[in-house]
């Protein structure tokens, strides 16, 4: 089955998939979690190495999904692996694609309810949400990407605007010294970035959809690459500001960092409503995203219609996002999407394809 | 029909005897002895015409009756330029009711039928609903040749292709697709095409008709078909590679596809300079978004978040309110709905009462709102900007969508705050990255991106620059200049 040619991405549209993918909940909670391993000032650098591992990963990816083109990962993996063991690795991506989307919503209601809807509850915000994802999904991917073009300037603008404006507190001498410690604890807070450079798997599927499926290396290249640098920005400035222990204390030190300065004669003295504007909509193009590769993954296979899949699939997430039961329940369930991540999108596509460069070699 | 007068005199006025406008006047040809009669609509047809080019000429004939022949009538007698034959009573009455006159002559078997239609049309005067400072000052009008011609008059350009189509199943009219051959995707015209063509229905009264049987989304609260007074405006979306519909009529083109950022131009972006245009249009997007989100930023910010806005500001909105006995959803609401019936009613008034209207409601109603506390004096703020801001829109249909749309987000912000908001644009933004004119994506050229057409979207480029037809529209010859 080759996909629908009328539904064709072009390589910039994924490349801005994968960037806005990857650009989600790791926003505000990034220089915590690797301040919290690392414990230096140089987390800097261990996003810096995550980055450059999320990219080799996303290339592996990438020349995979090249070779089978027109093709999703669903579908392949059935014809390298078999029905069973490709099924199940399938029903592995697609689950592990579900439990980001609820992971993702529910991140959503945490910090919605505590800085602009108090009081409101959560089931409105998640229900509410999940219907304007599910009214874009239900156009196909073609939609989806295009809306993701309007999100991704907007998106890229404002938030080095409000970071920017965070120079007015920043300190060099918070990311001082460099390398102090030696070199082990920039390797320790590399693996817990990892989550927030979930993401660039999908490139396991969009490379089936695009027009010119020989440049999806270049796409997630350029996609995460993006993404990278927002996030070296993010972490300078955090830790620049607040310092290492400031950051450790705060569970979204991003958005207090914006809290933290008010520069007086602009019409808003306070940029964080600005802040989470963007990363609603950053967390919608995520949330999205995964939802979408969850249903397609399924549809695929089981073989049912894609639109069926997407309604019948929201109370899954919904309940999905309902199980944390506070907000050390949810960073943990992260850091487990994190872990599953490292195996499912670094081992398994690496497997795959040696394994289409074996099968490819035997042919000829 | 047969060859005896008065036997097909009594059929034609058997088969008008419905028709009290159709005037029969039988007369002798000159001295040759023979008789005729003229059939023609009164009112319809042109008088003068016929008494000096027919009556006329058919009463001096001065041969014998052996000479009198149809082609000696045709070629000889009746000095006028459209002239066709028609062999049955049936064939020529419809001409005859759109204004020709039928002409029969004892002993001939056929009539001859002569275009005397004279249509009354209102002069070429300037557009009312599409007003500039700088540009032709000339509008459509309601008759279809008079615009053909304003078209054609454009410059000589022999690629400029009518195609005429009839629509209309009891009463039939023309209508007009307008394309330039070498530029515009012969897809799109095909496809405009078979649209005209499956409209079926018994009358199309304007351009309106037309534009909601052939759009893409009847649910859409966007036009997805753009209509205009102006011929420039026609002339340049031609050059662009859009297609035009004309109906008869009325003064109101059709022009598709339309993008979003067309709903944002006006032809004087491109009549001024460079510098103003970008400016101008700039403004423009901004009064859009005003226009959309301001009252629901009031809402949300007033019920939910007033710690986001600054603290000064936020005392002396929350001191304006004290004392308003509603909520901030239901204020607005008051004040949004009170402005649009003031718009609404400012229209139907008298020109000369129309200002006079706008005063008193606006003003007077305003300031006594709030003096009886039942707005507060911010709000009254917020609603003029939006209003004005709505009125800085170039295209009437586009205004009336931002009119129509701002009313839910006020809701969605009521319920749920600036995230409300925040959902309603992503939904916004959704629905017009799903919507297609023509097959035409209508959020192009921002998304997919289309960096060359970028010249011509927030930015109105230098000429020298925008050498480039839109790539969205797939045209065939895509560079604006000599090849």
């Amino acid at each position: 089955m080759i996909n629908n040619n009328t539904d064709q991405i072009t390589t910039a549209q994924a490349a801005v998939i994968v960037s806005n993918f990857l650009l989600g909940t790791g926003v505000l909670t990034l220089p915590r979690v690797a301040a919290e391993a690392a414990g230096t000032p140089d987390v800097w650098l261990s996003v810096l190495i995550g980055g450059m591992i999320a990219i080799a990963a996303g290339i592996i990816m990438a020349v995979l999904s090249k070779s089978h083109p027109g093709l999703t990962v669903f579908q392949y993996n059935k014809s390298l692996l078999g029905k069973w063991i490709g099924g199940l690795i399938s029903a592995a991506f697609i689950i592990y694609f579900f439990m980001l989307a609820g992971y993702q919503v529910r991140a959503l209601t945490e910090v919605t309810s505590l800085f602009l809807l108090e009081g409101t509850p959560s089931w409105a915000i998640i229900i509410a949400f999940m219907w304007v994802s599910l009214y874009l999904m239900t156009g196909g991917l073609n939609p989806i990407a295009r809306l993701f073009e309007i999100i991704l300037p907007l998106t890229i603008v404002i938030y080095l605007f409000v970071m920017f404006m965070g120079f007015s507190i920043f300190e060099l001498d918070n990311l001082r010294p460099v390398l102090g410690q030696g070199f082990m604890p920039v390797l320790a807070g590399v693996k817990p970035t990892a989550l927030s450079f979930i993401g660039v798997e999908i490139i396991l599927i969009l490379t089936a959809f695009m027009k010119q499926p020989a440049k999806s290396v270049k796409a997630v290249v350029y996609g995460t690459a993006i993404t990278v640098i927002l996030y070296l920005i993010t972490v300078i400035m955090v830790i620049g500001a607040l310092s290492v222990d400031g950051v450790l204390t705060r569970t979204w030190p991003t958005l207090d960092l914006v809290r933290s300065f008010e520069l007086p004669g602009l019409i808003f003295e306070r940029f964080e409503s600005l802040l989470l504007v963007i990363w609603i909509m950053q967390i919608y193009s995520s949330y999205t995203i995964s939802y979408y590769a969850a249903s397609l993954g399924l549809s695929q296979l089981l073989n049912i219609n894609l639109t069926s899949c997407l309604f019948a699939l929201l109370p899954v997430v919904y309940i999905i996002s309902n199980i944390p039961k506070n907000l050390d329940v949810l960073f943990a369930f992260g850091d487990l999407l994190g872990n599953t991540a490292i195996y499912l999108v670094g081992c398994i596509p690496f497997a795959l394809l040696l394994l289409t460069k074996w099968k490819k070699g035997s042919r000829g | 029909m047969n060859d005896n007068l008065l036997e097909n005199l009594s059929l034609i006025q058997e088969k008008t005897k419905y028709y009290s406008d159709v005037v029969v006047r039988p007369f002798a040809l000159g001295d040759s002895g023979k008789a005729g009669a003229i059939i023609f609509v009164n009112g319809l047809a042109d008088r003068e015409l016929i008494d000096q080019h027919i009556l006329k000429a058919l009463m001096s004939i001065h041969v014998d009756q052996a000479s009198i022949t149809k082609n000696y009538i045709k070629n000889q007698v009746l000095s006028v330029s459209q002239l066709t034959e028609a062999s049955s009573i049936d064939e020529f009455i419809p001409k005859v009711l759109l204004g020709s006159t039928a002409l029969v002559i004892d002993g001939f078997s056929e009539a001859l039928v002569i275009g005397t239609a004279k249509v009354k049309s209102r002069n070429i005067e300037e557009p009312i609903s599409e007003a500039l400072v700088r540009g032709p000052r000339a509008g459509f009008n309601e008759t279809l040749s008079d615009n053909t011609a304003l078209l054609r008059r454009h410059g000589e350009n022999a690629s400029l292709a009518f195609m005429s189509i009839q629509v209309g199943e009891r009463a039939k009219k023309d209508l007009i697709i307008a394309y330039i051959m070498d530029i515009a995707d012969p897809d799109l015209v095909e496809e405009v095409r078979r649209r005209v063509l499956k409209i079926d229905i018994d009358n199309v009264m304007e351009s309106g008709y037309v534009e909601q049987l052939i759009e893409d989304n009847y649910l859409s609260p966007f036009p997805q078909v753009q209509s205009t007074e102006r011929p420039d405006r026609v002339i340049a979306a031609l050059m662009e590679g859009r297609v035009a519909i004309l109906l008869d009529g009325t003064p109101f083109a059709l022009i598709a596809p339309v993008t979003f950022s067309m709903l944002l131009q006006s032809p004087e972006d491109y009549y001024e300079r460079w510098m103003a245009g970008t400016l101008l249009r700039l403004l423009r997007f901004f009064a859009a978004l005003i226009s959309l989100l301001t009252p629901a930023m009031y809402v949300s910010f007033i019920s939910f978040h007033p710690g986001l806005i600054p603290t000064k500001l936020a005392i002396s909105i929350v001191g304006a309110r004290v004392g308003v006995p509603f909520t901030s959803l239901v204020e607005a609401l008051i004040m949004e709905v009170a402005i649009e019936i003031l718009r609404e009613a400012g229209l139907r008034l008298p020109k000369p009462i129309g200002p006079a209207m706008g005063i008193v409601g606006g003003l007077i109603i305003g300031e006594a709102a709030v003096q009886a506390g039942i707005v507060s004096p911010i709000l009254v703020i917020v609603v003029a900007i939006t209003a004005i801001s709505s009125f800085a829109i170039p295209q009437y249909s586009a205004g009336i969508s931002l009119r129509m749309l701002r009313f839910v987000p006020m809701f969605c912000a009521a319920a749920f705050g600036m995230y409300g908001v925040i959902l309603f644009f992503l939904m916004l933004c959704a629905h017009v990255v799903k919507l297609k004119s023509f097959g035409v994506p209508y959020a192009s050229p921002a998304v997919p991106y289309r960096l060359s057409d970028w010249k011509d979207f927030f930015f109105r480029m230098p000429m020298f620059m925008m050498k480039q037809r839109p790539e969205m529209l797939h045209t065939k010859n895509q560079k604006r200049k000599r090849n």
